[in-house]
């Protein structure tokens, strides 16, 4: 294999084109990424190994949705709802079967996909904005039961979980939490790259871009649309689990339909059907909010504070940047960062030609 | 390490004007509800907290130590309080300012395992089982958590005895019934199991208990239900926001129910916004007076509220003196500890409570009703104070200040029931 | 069976129900003209019941000068949204508008917000009797207004998709874009206008809601109310709307009734309607009067 592919597309077997890295350098490039992550702890401070912490749950949870959205083609308002579920479950889980928490976490994301699935027949028979409707009703209906099931959720006080423990290796500060979620991200991301690269995965591409001559062809719509439903909630018990023994607090409150609409925003503004871009509009919904208090804490004290009275409305701010930066996003750059990301790698690949 | 910066950059701005002191800061946490469903009880309140610090720092602190005050709005969302402690504990601050049931009750392992004092707005009973040995099942030890004012629990007993009082002395006939009605929410429900116990051992009919938002919204469904059942006590269990939406629709379905509030259920900003629907609601007042009376401790009061209203022209709702009181018994529990000598710790915070008798905090005599802790019993007072809301014409016309100064709405003090301490009745 | 409490709710859920059917004509209207799915029509409804109390409060105009200002605000707000962020969208996938209209609502929601506080603000009095006494339910006659007003605005429905020009138009852009266009039909001006009536009338609805229980941001929950309403009534049916409304009004209420009855969970008078979807979805996706889109293999 070269270091760096010639231009254009020249593939000699079937392997080449099916392979996830197009050249030596971008290999190292990703060994080299995951080394730099894991010497993090090491350096950065509490505050931002918390968010490269909730960037990466929220990554996991948006490269569920993006199988789901943009891979297959399919909507949902309710990914918060299956998130939540998961973060229950694993809580669940642990104080009633006093199973160590590793193993709650996937115990967790496999029961969120049951449920995924339980939601997902029905919603096979929809299309676009019927199932989207559908999936706000569920979103609201899950969080109605969240709040009844005293048994499950701890109703509306919550419930408090255990910190993730291994062999006595107990992760519950930020720095040694950071590499359960850091082996989580690299094993989920994995896996969705995989997906796409198997029968299953171009299946579910194929239902997406014309799902009638997909039927022709013998793909089960069903069965598909159902599967991309579990996978997506799969993913979302995981990130969710791993969520509830970040925190060590699960309630209701958190997995609301502002929620659900922050991970449609993650995966619009990442790219539809781009693995690497979920993690880049994770990463841009977790760093919005805190920007924008940084602008306002910048401000604080002047005369635009108290001609706008920042200080006071910085949640209202923080809801705004979100809205706004979700329609820019969709006016200006609706392929999203991922395509972004592609189009700057070209020009410093191509320089001085444009392509 | 990034300390999280003060959302009202009052307290920090007034340290940073004039402290020549290079002592130690008392770090405290404060947890602010301004955009989250309680936002309308949370911002006066939490005004009042942030101004008595920033005061005290103004008159040098306590015992030569200014407050260092991280004040954080967390929209009345627990999951961001339990983030937003875990961040502070390892700050290590020596005590927390907090807000709501909700994560309050979360925060109370926490709070109990990192030894931080908490006074919080909110005043559940279950935050008084100091030591955890009341015999209720499931109690927690909650020797950490402390708040001023009765709990919920024991003002809903209080304004029970009223009603029972009140329905004799009218003279009416048979058993009066009573309903709890709230939202499904820690907050209304902490004391819905004491409230229907106390009620059918006074002779009530307990109703099945009414659901209703925390948020405003239509609850003419609500009142009807309410007004089939016959209900004659009807518990508000939510803050102000909802219960006034409640309060007029009940107006309208034409009620004849007299409506209890909880010390969150009704203000002079409520009255003006319920307008005549207000009119009757008897409810709590935790101090001893409401702004514009007089009282010995109403000077510092008024100094305290020019910290954020130099004019002096704001009128200072029930919820910001209770804001006030709230801080200074953290601020004069900080001052036994550093008094104490040694290294300040949340630990000695704490023990900073159990300091005084029959403590009222110095310079707001006549102000602050007087509290009372122990290491098992964080029950402050048993002292109820029922006022009832009078509003006797439009009060669309005309601020909060003009409508109370010209008694077009009037606070007018109904009853003071003392509760005996009981053992039985301690933590629910 | 309590007669006492049944028919008074099943009144309470006709009116609140007219007022449902009033945002879901909206709500249709848009999409029959456009294919776009507005999930920010509970934000039209907000803003439209803060500009008119903004109005009303700070510069105590008389309701009518309030009211008519409000309205013209409103279409420019609508026009002015659907050019903006609307007409680049368009040919995007459905997900795609989809996400730009919840934008909006969430843009839309915490401004309000920003601007006005979270309290709920009454509207000054504006009709000399507050309430009417019919058939045993005290009814505020603001509810009554709003009643006549959506009756009112049926007609005018009606009446404009089928006798007047821009109506036509509208419908037969709806129908077929591309064959509109060949017959001279401005179809950016026809989407442009959809927008600016749904505003209008959603704002009427949000002024209504806010005389009667003040105005808080609890009024974009009639933004999701109104999915119930509409899928259940047909998503390209404006008399389907207004059916769809009616019919979740009264689901709610006596969701309420059998939750006090019997059940007493507290829930339900917020959940029904969405369970209801759910099983309208099952049954019959395309609600009483929608098209059923027929797919050729």
């Amino acid at each position: 294999m070269a270091l760096s592919p010639p231009a254009g597309e020249y593939h000699a077997n079937y392997r080449e084109d099916m392979t996830i890295f197009p050249s030596r350098n971008s290999r190292r490039a990703l060994w080299v990424g995951i080394l730099v992550l894991a010497c993090t702890p090491l350096v950065c401070g509490r505050y931002e190994l918390g968010l490269l912490i909730n960037i990466g749950i929220m990554g996991i949870a948006a490269l569920g949705l993006n199988i789901l959205v943009g891979f297959t083609g399919q909507i949902s308002i309710g990914h918060a709802a299956f998130f939540g579920f998961g973060a229950f479950m694993s809580a669940w889980l642990h104080d009633a079967t006093h199973l160590p928490v590793a193993i709650c976490i996937p115990l967790a994301g496999l029961g969120t996909a049951l449920v995924g699935l339980v939601f997902g027949t029905p919603a096979a028979r929809l299309k676009g904005l019927y199932l989207a409707i559908a999936t706000l009703a569920a979103q609201f209906i899950l969080e109605d039961f969240f709040a009844r099931a005293q048994w499950f959720t701890g109703g509306t006080s919550g419930r408090i979980t255990e910190p993730f423990a291994l062999f006595g290796w107990i992760a519950d500060r930020e720095e040694k939490f950071f590499y359960v979620v850091l082996a989580y991200v690299i094993l989920m991301f994995v896996a969705a790259s995989n997906l796409l690269r198997t029968r299953d995965g171009r299946a579910l591409v194929a239902v997406r871009d014309h799902y009638l001559s997909a039927e022709v062809m013998g793909i089960n719509l069903a069965y598909y649309r159902t599967l991309s439903f579990g996978i997506a909630s799969f993913y979302a018990g995981i990130a969710g689990a791993l969520y509830a023994h970040y925190l060590l607090f699960v309630s209701v409150e958190a997995f609301n339909i502002l929620f659900s609409i922050q991970f449609l925003g993650m995966v619009i503004i990442g790219g539809l059907g781009s693995v690497s871009g979920s993690l880049m509009g994770a990463a841009f919904m977790v760093l919005l909010p805190e920007v924008v208090q940084s602008a306002a804490a910048a401000l604080a004290g002047g005369a635009i504070d108290r001609a706008l009275r920042l200080g006071a409305s910085i949640s209202f701010l923080r809801e705004m940047a979100i809205g706004a930066a979700i329609i820019l996003f969709l006016i200006f750059e609706p392929d999203g960062l991922a395509r972004r990301w592609r189009l700057i790698k070209a020009y410093w690949k191509l320089y001085p030609y444009s392509h | 390490m990034q300390l999280r910066r003060a959302m009202l950059g009052i307290a920090a701005a007034a340290i940073a004007s004039g402290s020549a002191l290079a002592q130690q800061k008392v770090t405290l946490g404060h947890l602010m509800d301004l955009s989250g469903a309680t936002s309308d009880v949370g911002t006066p309140f939490s005004q009042g907290v942030n101004d008595s610090f920033a005061w005290l720092n103004g008159k040098g602190g306590v015992a030569g130590r200014q407050f260092n005050m991280l004040a954080v709005d967390y929209g009345y969302q627990a999951p961001r309080a339990v983030s937003q402690y875990q961040a502070w504990a390892r700050d290590r601050v020596v005590g927390i300012m907090g807000w709501g049931t909700a994560d309050t009750e979360a925060l109370v392992k926490f709070v109990t395992r990192d030894k931080i004092p908490y006074v919080s707005g909110s005043y559940a009973a279950t935050l008084t089982d100091a030591a955890g040995k009341s015999g209720r099942p499931g109690a927690e030890a909650t020797g950490y958590n402390f708040f001023y004012g009765p709990s919920y629990s024991d003002a809903l007993r209080a304004m029970l005895k009223w009603a029972a009082d009140d329905w004799k002395a009218k003279g009416k006939p048979g058993r009066p019934k009573y309903v709890h009605m709230g939202g499904n929410h820690p907050y209304p429900n902490s004391p819905k199991e004491a409230g229907e116990a106390m009620a059918k051992e006074l002779g009530f009919d307990v109703l099945p208990p009414i659901v209703f938002a925390l948020t405003p919204g239509d609850y003419t469904a609500q009142c009807l239900t309410l007004k089939s059942q016959g209900a004659n006590y009807a518990y508000l269990g939510n803050t102000a926001g909802s219960n006034i939406s409640v309060l007029r629709a009940c107006q309208t379905a034409g009620l004849d129910v007299q409506f209890l509030g909880n010390v969150w259920g009704m203000d002079e900003n409520a009255m003006k916004a319920a307008g005549a629907a207000a009119n009757g609601v008897v409810f709590p007042v935790r101090t001893a007076v409401v702004w514009g009376q007089a009282a010995p401790g109403m000077a510092n009061v008024e100094a305290i509220s020019k910290v954020s209203d130099p004019a002096g022209r704001a009128y200072r709702p029930v919820h910001y003196l209770a804001g006030v009181c709230a801080s200074m018994l953290m601020a004069e529990a900080v001052e036994t500890a550093i008094g104490k000598g040694g290294e300040l710790t949340g630990e000695r915070v704490r023990d900073g409570f159990y300091a005084r008798q029959n403590w009222v905090p110095k310079g707001f005599e006549g102000v602050c009703n007087a509290s009372n802790f122990t290491p098992e019993d964080h029950r402050g007072t048993l002292r109820v104070a029922l006022y009832r809301a009078v509003v006797g014409g439009d009060t669309s016309n005309g601020t909060v200040q003009e409508l109370m100064a010209n008694g077009t709405m009037k606070l007018q003090p109904v009853a003071t029931i003392e509760l005996e301490r009981k053992r039985e009745l301690l933590g629910w | 069976m309590d007669w006492s409490l049944l028919l008074p709710l099943i009144l309470n859920g006709l009116i609140v129900g007219a007022l449902y059917g009033v945002v879901a004509m909206s709500f249709v209207l848009i999409y029959k003209a456009s294919q776009v799915v507005n999930f920010a029509q509970g934000e039209f409804l907000l803003v439209g019941a803060w500009v008119c109390w903004w109005l009303l409060s700070e510069f105590h105009l008389p309701f009518w000068a309030g009211f008519l200002m409000t309205l013209a605000f409103m279409t420019l707000f609508g026009i002015i949204l659907q050019v903006v962020v609307l007409r680049p969208l368009i040919g995007e996938p459905v997900i795609s508008v989809i996400m730009a209209t919840i934008g909006l609502g969430i843009f839309f929601q915490a401004l309000m917000k920003w601007i006005f506080g979270v309290f709920a603000k009454p509207f000054p009095p504006i009709f000399p009797t507050d309430r009417v006494l019919i058939l045993g339910l005290q009814i505020q006659t603001a509810y009554l207004l709003s009643l006549g007003i959506s009756v009112l605005i049926m007609f005018g429905f009606a009446w404009f998709f089928t006798a007047s020009k821009h109506g036509l138009a509208m419908r037969a852009t709806a129908f077929d874009q591309q064959v509109a266009q060949s017959l001279g039909i401005s179809v950016p001006r026809v989407f442009a206008m959809s927008w600016a009536i749904s505003a209008l009338v959603s704002a009427v609805a949000g002024v209504v809601v806010g005389i009667v229980n003040g105005v808080s941001s609890a009024l974009s929950f009639y933004g999701i109310k109104v999915f119930p309403a509409v899928i259940l009534g047909g998503l390209d049916s404006v008399v389907g709307a207004v059916l769809g409304g009616l019919i979740v009004g009264v689901l709610e209420n006596l969701a309420q009734y059998v939750d006090a009855e019997w059940l007493h969970w507290g829930n339900m008078y917020t959940v029904a309607p969405f369970y209801a979807l759910i099983l309208i979805l099952l049954i019959k996706p395309y609600g009483l009067f929608g098209t059923r889109a027929i797919e050729r293999v």
